[in-house]
């Protein structure tokens, strides 16, 4: 009787379940975040009559077997890469992409990090930096004196200095990948470049298929409280009705050791 | 009296692959694309002696054994999931996947990615094919679009038409996990339905199941008992009959 191990292999896969969705609603207010989704296969069979067998002399075949499964996997956790809506919070160095693309971050170790998370600050040096401190690249600095800084949908950063004339910062690039599906995680709002997403390609926003950008605005999580809350109802209900199965199957198992 | 006993065993034991069968569809409650089986029963009659010339001649035994496991199609519930390369059919049919081995494989789950290089392929890996084979997307093609019968269009045009196939017979599709079937002579669906930014969920219903689950631990409980039955009639015979009367 295989049924514990085949439902064992069913909770497992809804614990998981439950965790992406309760990760996905931890961060329904995380600015730039993706949602991921559990994606479940079946495993092999066990053909206990395999179809198409000849049953006689005369060529008549068997025309459905006897196949038992062996339970579930995880075949993978996809990141859904939908655009977040756009929220308006009114702080000049908040930037938001509609469309296609991540703004490039230089990490401490050297590496480039991606991120859908616009919410800059300046650093003591005027540079342009995440919330963690992190600058943006290619580097813009905003001298102190600098006011009134407006980033163009396009990307182009300006600022009017003391004496009243606007002056050219700098211009924000935006990275793409053919299989942004493909970056990895790794926290602080941060995407890595991997083998699966492919090498990034740079441009300008409002270019050649980039996004286009929108200060004073940032991008919401893409997480849906109602889907989120739906699937947890139905990951939960998997969950019970899988331990139903070791209940019943334990209950056979007794039955058949109570026989004497 | 030993037969009643081989036949309750019969039972008990086709009762432990039907629980293994239920136990399957509910884990995979929540499989994209995952079709539920059904388990169907044969009455196995055991040839006996020829008794033609008793009378009343002898009666035959009926055994249970397995049939078939029935994979029913009817088609799962459509989730909606804002992925551009989840792609549910809302008809008949499956989508074609190459397989490591060049082969091809058949598959309702629709729950497709890109690849480093762009091509479409499934949870697995695995190329997903259209009319002219496996499909690669470039940088330039933008956004794409998939059209309800298969067609792909992108910023470079028209770029193929996923394939749909069907089977004259889709029972004798066998399922090779993964969400996969394999069968042969897959014949060209000309009025699929595809539905982009949607997977197929399964159809397991986990009613029916549960339903399915009681009948199987009752039927259980109750061959059993009437196993220790059988066994206590035997003790009692034993202790009665082998009495020596002086």
């Amino acid at each position: 009787m295989k049924a514990l191990h085949i439902a064992a292999t069913g909770m497992k896969a809804q614990e998981l379940n439950v965790e992406v969705i309760s990760n996905n609603v931890a961060n329904m207010r995380t600015t730039g975040f993706k949602k991921q989704r559990a994606d479940f296969q079946d495993l092999l069979y066990q053909n206990l009559r395999r179809m198409g067998t000849e049953t006689s002399d005369t060529g008549t075949i068997v025309p459905t077997g006897i196949q038992i499964g062996s339970g579930v996997k995880i075949a993978s956790t996809a990141r859904i890469m939908s655009q977040g809506s756009l929220e308006q919070t009114g702080k000049e160095l908040d930037v938001a992409i509609r469309g296609e693309g991540f703004f490039q971050i230089d990490l401490p170790d050297g590496t480039t990090g991606y991120t859908r998370d616009g919410s800059f600050e300046r650093d003591a040096n005027g540079q342009l930096v995440t919330v963690d401190g992190y600058a943006v690249n290619p580097g813009i600095t905003i001298p102190e004196t600098t006011q009134d800084i407006t980033i163009s949908n396009t990307g182009e950063v300006q600022g009017v200095d003391q004496a009243g004339n606007t002056v050219q910062l700098g211009q924000v690039q935006l990275a793409r990948f053919v299989n942004k599906a493909g970056l990895e995680a790794i926290g602080d709002n941060l995407f890595l470049e991997t083998d699966a997403s492919g090498a990034a390609e740079t441009g300008n926003p409002n270019d050649n298929g980039f996004g286009s950008l929108q200060q004073y605005f940032l991008e919401m999580a893409n997480v849906d409280a109602v889907t989120e809350i739906a699937d947890l109802i139905s990951a939960q209900r998997a969950y019970e009705m899988n331990s139903q199965i070791i209940q019943a199957a334990d209950e056979m198992y007794s039955t058949t050791t109570n026989l004497r | 009296m030993e037969n009643a006993q081989l036949v309750a065993l019969s039972r008990q034991s086709i009762l432990r692959n039907h629980l293994d069968v239920i136990a399957n569809n509910m884990a995979n409650i929540n499989t994209s694309g995952f079709k539920s089986q059904e388990m169907s029963f044969v009455e196995y009659i055991m040839p006996v002696a020829d008794g033609t010339a008793f009378e009343p001649a002898d009666r035959e035994i009926s055994y249970v054994d397995m049939f078939t496991t029935r994979t029913n199609f009817e088609p799962g519930t459509v989730n909606l999931t804002e992925n551009e390369f989840d792609l549910a059919l809302n008809s008949e049919g499956f989508f074609v996947v190459q397989m490591e081995d060049g082969t091809e494989a058949y598959t309702r789950s629709g729950a497709f990615q890109l690849d480093a290089t762009g091509q479409l392929i499934t949870a697995n890996g695995r190329p997903v094919l259209t009319d002219a084979g496996a499909i690669t997307f470039a940088r330039e093609d933008g956004l794409i679009e998939i059209a309800a019968d298969g067609t792909i269009a992108t910023e470079l045009g028209i770029r193929g038409k996923i394939r749909v196939v069907n089977f004259d017979d889709v029972r004798t599709l066998e399922k090779v996990g993964d969400t996969m079937f394999k069968g042969e002579n897959p014949v060209q669906v000309a009025d699929a339905r595809i539905i982009q930014g949607a997977v197929e969920g399964s159809n397991v219903s986990g009613v029916s199941e549960v339903t399915r689950l009681i009948e199987v631990t009752r039927a259980y409980d109750a061959t059993s008992k009437l196993v220790k039955d059988l066994d206590e009639l035997r003790q009692q015979a034993i202790s009665t009959l082998g009495r020596i009367q002086a």
